[in-house]
C-alpha cells in the first residue's frame, strides 16, 4: 500500500469513468478548484470530464513537520463532471469499493458542509464525506465560479490523498505513509515541511511578496484588457499565493486584506465573463 | 383510506430536515382543505434522505347539490304556466333539460331554476396536483441547482413514491413519476422497496436497514448510550441538540462506545467536549460532572462487528485531541497582554474596524456602565478584562474551535494567574448565546456582556447593516436577546437609550448615520425583541404592547408593566378602569395641548377630580420611579368612580373656551401620568374589541 497505489487506483477508476486524466498544473494553488481544468472549463456549457492530482499549497498550516496531520502543502484528487450525473454518489461510493473498502464493515457519512471560495467569486453546496469520523472528500455540487451562475451544474470530488491513504493504512501519523514501495512520505516531505514552513512564517520576503503581487496584478489587468484570458489568470494565481504567504507573514492588515480580496475576485471575475462570452460568441 | 408519500433525496442537513416537517404538516392540511377532503390522520416523518407524509383521508370530496337560479319566475313562465322566450334561453344557456327547471326560493323571491348534483373529485386526484405544488413550494435555509435541472431544492431529488389506496398517484416531481418503489439503506440494504401502505413501508424498510421513525431512532440512541453507560455508572454530557442533530444524520443508529488515552484529561472540559462535539459529533462521558476517557458516537451502521468504526473514530478523535494539547501548550506560551497588540489585525467588520477599535470601545462602554450601576467596585477589572476579552480570537485554539471564544480567553487569563473577577469576566462576556442559555454568574461578566453586545448592536445599525426577514448576519437578534436576558435576570436598572446615546458617542464618526435616527431604529429594534421575548413568556400581546407604550426607558421596567398589567388584569377594577382610560384617550385624539388651571375649575366634581388626581400623582410618582408599577397601577385605578362622576355631571366641551380648554387640560394631566405606566388604549378588554392584534415576530 502507498500513497503512488492510491493515485493509481483513482485514476483507473476515474479513467473508466470516461474522465481525462489531467497532468497537474504548474502554479500554486490552495486548492485543485483553482487550475484551469476546474476553473474555465467549468464556466461554459459543454461536457466536461477530468481527473487530476494537485498539490495543495496552504502556508498558514505550516507545523515545521511537527504536526502527524497538518502540512502547509497536501495532496488531492480532484474530479470534475459536469453535468453533474444522477448516480454521482453511487459512483463515488463505487470508487471507494475500488480502493478496497469493505464499506458494510464501515461508518459512511454524507455531513453538510458548503464550500466557498472568495477570491474565484466561486462557491457550491455538498457534504464533507466522513468515513468513521474522518473527512476523506469534500462533495460539492458548485452553483457559481467566477461570479459567473453555472448551467449545467458541475460536481467536484475532491479527495485527500493523505488523509484517504492514512486511513487506508491505518496510520496516525502522515510522516510514516510510504509514496511508493521504494520511497517514504517522510523522506520525500519532512525536510520540505521544515523549510517551508520557516519560509512562509519568517524568512519570506514581505517587500518582494507585495511587488510580485502588484506586479501580478496589474499584469493580469493588462492581459485580461487583450481577452488573454488563460494567461491572466496564471497572474491572479500568483497573486493569490503571494496574498497567502504575505498572510502567513501576519503582514497584512485589517482593511488591506479586504481590499486585496477584492481586488483578486474582481479581476477573476473579469476573466470568467470574458471567457464565457467568447466562449458562447464562438 | 392511507395515503403514503415518500420523497428520497441525497442527504439533506438535519436543519433543512426539521423546516421541511414544520412545513408540511400545515402545507398537507390547507391544501386538504380547501379541497375539501376530510384529514382523519396525518404524521411526518424523516431520515437524511427521506421526507415521508403517512396519513388518512377521505376517498373523495362529497358529492355536491346546487341550486342554480336564473330568471324571477314572473318573467320566466306566462301566466299559463309555458316557458318564455327567456325561461328557454335560461335552459338553453344551462344545458339542461326544461323539465327539470323548477321554481325556486331565494332572498329576492321566486325565480325559475334548478339543482344541479355534482359528483365529488376523488382524493387522488387532488393529490395529483396538491403533492407537486407542496413539494414544490417547501423553503429550505438555503438551496441549490443539479445537473441541467432548473428545480431549486436542498439537495437533489431520486425517486417519488407516492401511493393513495395502495395505488400510486398519477403525479410526479423534481423529474420522478410517482411509484410504490423506494430503495433501502445506501450501503447496508440498497435495494428496491416495494410499498402500498404505511406498516408495509415500516416493516420492508425495517428489513433493509432504515427506521423510518425519527422517535424510534433516538430511543434507541438513548438506550444504547444508557446500556452502554451503565456498567460505568456514568452518563453523557447532556446535550439535546447534538442528539438531535444525530438522529437526523443517520437511518440506521448504531452507537458506538469508545476511549481516548487519560493523558489527555488534563485539557479543560470546554477544549475536550468542544474537540468531540465540534469536531466529530461524539458525545462526552462524565460520572459526577467529572469528565471520563470514554466517548459515545452515533454512526449510520447496523453493527460494527470488527470494532473498525470505533477505531477509526478513537483514531480521528487522539489526533484532535493532540492538535488541542498542542494548542492548549502553545498558546500558554504568549501572555494574551502580549497578543492585544495583533488585535489590530483581526477585522471585527469593516465599517466598524478591527478588533482593536472594539477593545477599546469596550473599556469605555464599561467603565460607563460601572458609574451608571455603582458597580465602582470592578470597574477597575472591568476595564482591564475588556481589554483582554477578544485576544483569544488570536490563538489557535479560537481558530480551530471558534465556539471556544471567550471562554478560551478566560481560562487562558486563569492559567496566567489573573484574578477571579478579571478571567472569569472574559470567560463570561458572550453568555448567554441564547435566551434558554444562562446569564453571566459574576457582575463583572455581566457588564462586559452588554458592553460587547451594544457595541456591535448600535455599531452595525450605525452603519445601516438591517436585520430583516430571516437575514440577520450580525448576529443582532441574538446579542439584543442576550442584553435583555442580563438585565432582566439581574434586574438592572439604567437608562437605555442614554447608553445608546454613549456608544454612539464613543463610535464617534465611524457611524455614518444620522445619530437620532440610528438611536430611534436601537430603541425600535429592542422594543421588537422585547415583545418577541414577552410574548414567548406568556404575556398576552395586548398587555406586552401597553407595557412597550410608555418606551423602553429602563428594560427592566417593561416587564415590570406587563407583569403588573398581567397580575392586575382579572381585578374587578381592570375593565372599567381600562375603557374609562380608552374614553379619556379618544377624547383628547389630536387635539393640542391645553392649559391647566386649578383657579378656573367652576364644578365640584371636576375641582374634586383634580384634588384626587393629584393626591394619587403624589403618591404614584415615586412607585413608577423605582419600578413598582402593580403599587401604582392599583393606586390609579382610584380614580375611576371619580372620573364616572366627573364625566356624568361635567360637559368637558364647554361652551366657554377658558372652561373648555381648562377641562382638557386636566384630562390630559391625567392621561400623562396614565401613559407612565402602560398605554392602556392597547389593551383589548370585552367592552371592546378595536384593538387589533399586531404582527409580531
Amino acid at each position: 500500500m502507498s500513497v503512488q497505489n492510491l493515485i493509481l487506483d483513482l485514476h483507473r477508476f476515474w479513467a473508466g469513468q470516461g474522465c481525462y486524466l489531467a497532468p497537474t498544473y504548474d502554479l500554486e494553488v490552495g486548492a485543485g478548484t483553482m487550475t484551469p481544468d476546474t476553473f474555465f472549463r467549468v464556466l461554459d456549457k459543454r461536457p466536461w470530464r477530468v481527473g487530476y492530482v494537485q498539490p495543495s499549497r496552504r502556508p498558514d498550516d505550516g507545523r515545521y513537520g511537527e504536526n502527524p496531520h497538518r502540512v502547509q502543502k497536501h495532496f488531492q484528487y480532484q474530479v470534475i463532471i459536469k453535468p453533474s450525473p444522477a448516480d454521482i454518489q453511487d459512483i463515488y461510493i463505487h470508487s471507494l469499493r475500488s480502493l478496497g473498502i469493505a464499506l458494510e464493515d464501515h461508518d459512511l457519512r454524507f455531513d453538510e458542509d458548503n464550500w466557498e471560495s472568495p477570491t474565484i467569486g466561486a462557491w457550491g453546496v455538498g457534504w464533507q464525506v466522513l468515513l468513521d469520523g474522518l473527512e476523506i472528500t469534500q462533495f460539492t455540487y458548485f452553483q457559481q465560479c467566477g461570479g459567473i451562475e453555472l448551467v449545467p451544474v458541475p460536481v467536484e470530488i475532491t479527495y485527500g490523498l493523505e488523509r484517504l491513504e492514512m486511513f487506508l493504512e491505518q496510520k496516525d501519523n502522515i510522516y510514516d505513509l510510504d509514496w511508493s514501495a521504494d520511497v517514504a512520505y517522510r523522506d520525500l516531505r519532512l525536510r520540505e515541511e521544515k523549510e517551508f514552513s520557516e519560509y512562509n512564517f519568517s524568512a519570506a520576503g514581505v517587500a518582494m511578496l507585495r511587488q510580485a503581487f502588484n506586479a501580478c496584478h496589474k499584469e493580469a489587468a493588462r492581459l485580461a484588457a487583450k481577452d488573454l484570458v488563460l494567461p491572466a489568470y496564471d497572474m491572479c494565481l500568483k497573486c493569490s499565493h503571494s496574498f497567502n504567504l504575505l498572510d502567513s507573514r501576519g503582514a497584512i492588515s485589517v482593511t488591506e486584506r479586504v481590499k486585496m480580496i477584492s481586488q483578486i475576485r474582481a479581476l477573476v471575475n473579469d476573466i470568467a465573463r470574458r471567457y464565457a462570452g467568447g466562449e458562447r460568441g464562438a | 383510506m392511507e395515503f403514503l408519500l415518500e420523497l428520497l433525496t441525497e442527504e439533506l442537513p438535519a436543519s433543512h430536515i426539521r423546516s421541511a416537517l414544520d412545513q408540511l404538516e400545515p402545507a398537507f392540511r390547507k391544501e386538504l382543505a380547501d379541497a375539501r377532503i376530510a384529514v382523519y390522520s396525518l404524521r411526518l416523518l424523516a431520515t437524511p434522505r427521506r421526507l415521508v407524509v403517512a396519513g388518512d383521508f377521505a376517498e373523495g370530496q362529497e358529492d355536491r347539490e346546487e341550486v342554480v337560479a336564473g330568471p324571477p319566475l314572473a318573467i320566466a313562465r306566462g301566466s299559463d304556466g309555458v316557458l318564455t322566450p327567456a325561461g328557454k334561453g335560461f335552459a338553453k344557456s344551462q344545458g339542461v333539460d326544461e323539465g327539470l327547471l323548477e321554481a325556486v326560493q331565494t332572498p329576492r323571491g321566486e325565480y325559475l331554476g334548478f339543482k344541479r348534483k355534482s359528483k365529488g373529485t376523488p382524493t387522488a386526484e387532488i393529490l395529483g396536483t396538491a403533492v407537486p405544488r407542496i413539494l414544490g413550494s417547501l423553503a429550505f435555509p438555503k438551496t441549490m441547482r443539479w445537473a441541467e435541472t432548473s428545480l431549486r431544492f436542498s439537495r437533489p431529488i431520486h425517486g417519488l413514491l407516492c401511493v393513495f389506496g395502495g395505488i400510486p398517484v398519477e403525479t410526479a416531481f423534481g423529474g420522478f413519476k410517482a411509484t410504490d418503489v423506494t430503495v433501502g439503506h445506501r450501503i447496508a440494504s440498497p435495494g428496491p422497496v416495494k410499498a402500498g401502505d404505511f406498516a408495509a413501508y415500516q416493516a420492508a424498510l425495517e428489513k433493509s436497514f432504515v427506521v423510518i421513525d425519527p422517535e424510534v431512532r433516538k430511543k434507541m440512541i438513548v438506550s444504547r448510550i444508557e446500556a452502554a453507560l451503565e456498567p460505568l455508572n456514568a452518563k453523557i454530557y447532556a446535550d439535546d441538540e447534538l442528539l438531535d442533530d444525530m438522529t437526523f444524520s443517520v437511518e440506521h443508529p448504531h452507537v458506538v462506545f469508545g476511549s481516548f488515552p487519560e493523558a489527555y484529561l488534563k485539557l479543560p472540559l470546554e477544549v475536550l467536549a468542544t474537540a468531540m462535539r465540534e469536531g466529530q459529533k461524539l458525545f462526552s462521558v462524565v460520572r459526577d460532572k467529572i469528565q471520563l476517557p470514554y466517548f459515545l458516537g452515533v454512526a449510520d451502521a447496523v453493527e460494527d462487528a470488527k470494532g473498525l468504526i470505533r477505531r477509526g473514530n478513537e483514531r480521528v478523535l487522539r489526533a484532535r485531541l493532540a492538535d488541542a494539547r498542542f494548542f492548549w501548550d502553545q498558546d500558554r506560551k504568549v501572555p494574551l497582554r502580549e497578543r492585544a497588540a495583533g488585535l489590530k489585525n483581526v477585522l471585527f467588520q469593516e465599517k466598524l474596524g478591527s478588533y482593536e477599535d472594539k477593545a477599546q470601545r469596550l473599556k469605555k462602554i464599561a467603565a460607563y456602565l460601572c458609574d451608571k450601576l455603582g458597580a465602582a467596585e470592578v470597574k477597575a477589572d472591568v476595564v482591564e478584562a475588556a481589554g483582554l476579552c477578544k485576544t483569544d480570537l488570536l490563538t489557535e485554539m479560537v481558530k480551530e474551535f471558534p465556539g471556544l471564544q471567550g471562554r478560551m480567553g478566560g481560562l487562558y487569563a486563569e492559567q496566567e494567574g489573573a484574578p477571579a473577577v478579571i478571567h472569569r469576566a472574559i470567560y463570561e462576556h458572550y453568555q448567554p448565546g441564547s435566551l434558554e442559555d444562562a446569564s453571566p454568574v459574576s457582575l463583572a461578566g455581566a457588564v462586559l456582556s452588554i458592553a460587547d453586545k451594544m457595541d456591535s448592536i448600535v455599531g452595525a445599525i450605525g452603519v445601516g447593516l438591517q436585520v430583516s426577514g430571516s437575514s440577520d448576519p450580525f448576529g443582532l437578534r441574538r446579542n439584543a436577546h442576550g442584553v435583555c436576558k442580563i438585565v432582566l435576570d439581574r434586574k438592572m436598572r439604567f437608562s437605555f437609550p442614554l447608553l445608546i446615546d454613549r456608544v454612539q458617542a464613543i463610535y464617534g464618526d465611524r457611524l455614518i448615520l444620522e445619530r437620532r435616527a440610528v438611536k430611534a431604529a436601537c430603541l425600535e429594534f429592542f422594543a421588537g425583541r422585547l415583545r418577541f421575548i414577552l410574548e414567548k413568556r406568556g404575556f398576552r400581546y395586548d398587555l406586552v404592547g401597553a407595557a412597550l407604550g410608555p418606551g423602553v426607558e429602563q428594560i427592566a421596567d417593561v416587564l415590570a408593566r406587563v407583569e403588573a398589567l398581567d397580575a392586575l388584569k382579572s381585578s374587578p377594577q381592570f375593565e372599567p378602569f381600562i375603557l374609562m382610560a380608552k374614553r379619556i384617550n379618544n377624547i383628547l385624539k389630536g387635539l393640542p395641548s391645553a392649559k391647566l388651571n386649578p383657579d378656573l375649575f367652576v364644578e365640584k366634581e371636576e375641582r374634586e377630580l383634580f384634588s384626587m388626581f393629584s393626591i394619587i400623582r403624589d403618591n404614584a410618582q415615586p412607585m413608577i420611579a423605582r419600578g413598582d408599577f402593580v403599587r401604582a397601577q392599583s393606586i390609579i385605578f382610584k380614580l375611576q368612580p371619580i372620573l364616572n362622576t366627573f364625566f356624568d355631571k361635567v360637559l368637558v366641551m364647554a361652551e366657554e373656551k377658558t372652561v373648555r380648554q381648562n377641562r382638557l387640560g386636566l384630562l390630559q394631566s391625567i392621561n400623562k401620568m396614565l401613559l407612565e405606566i402602560a398605554d392602556y388604549s392597547l389593551v383589548v378588554v370585552e367592552g371592546d374589541r378595536s384593538a387589533k392584534p399586531k404582527a409580531s415576530r
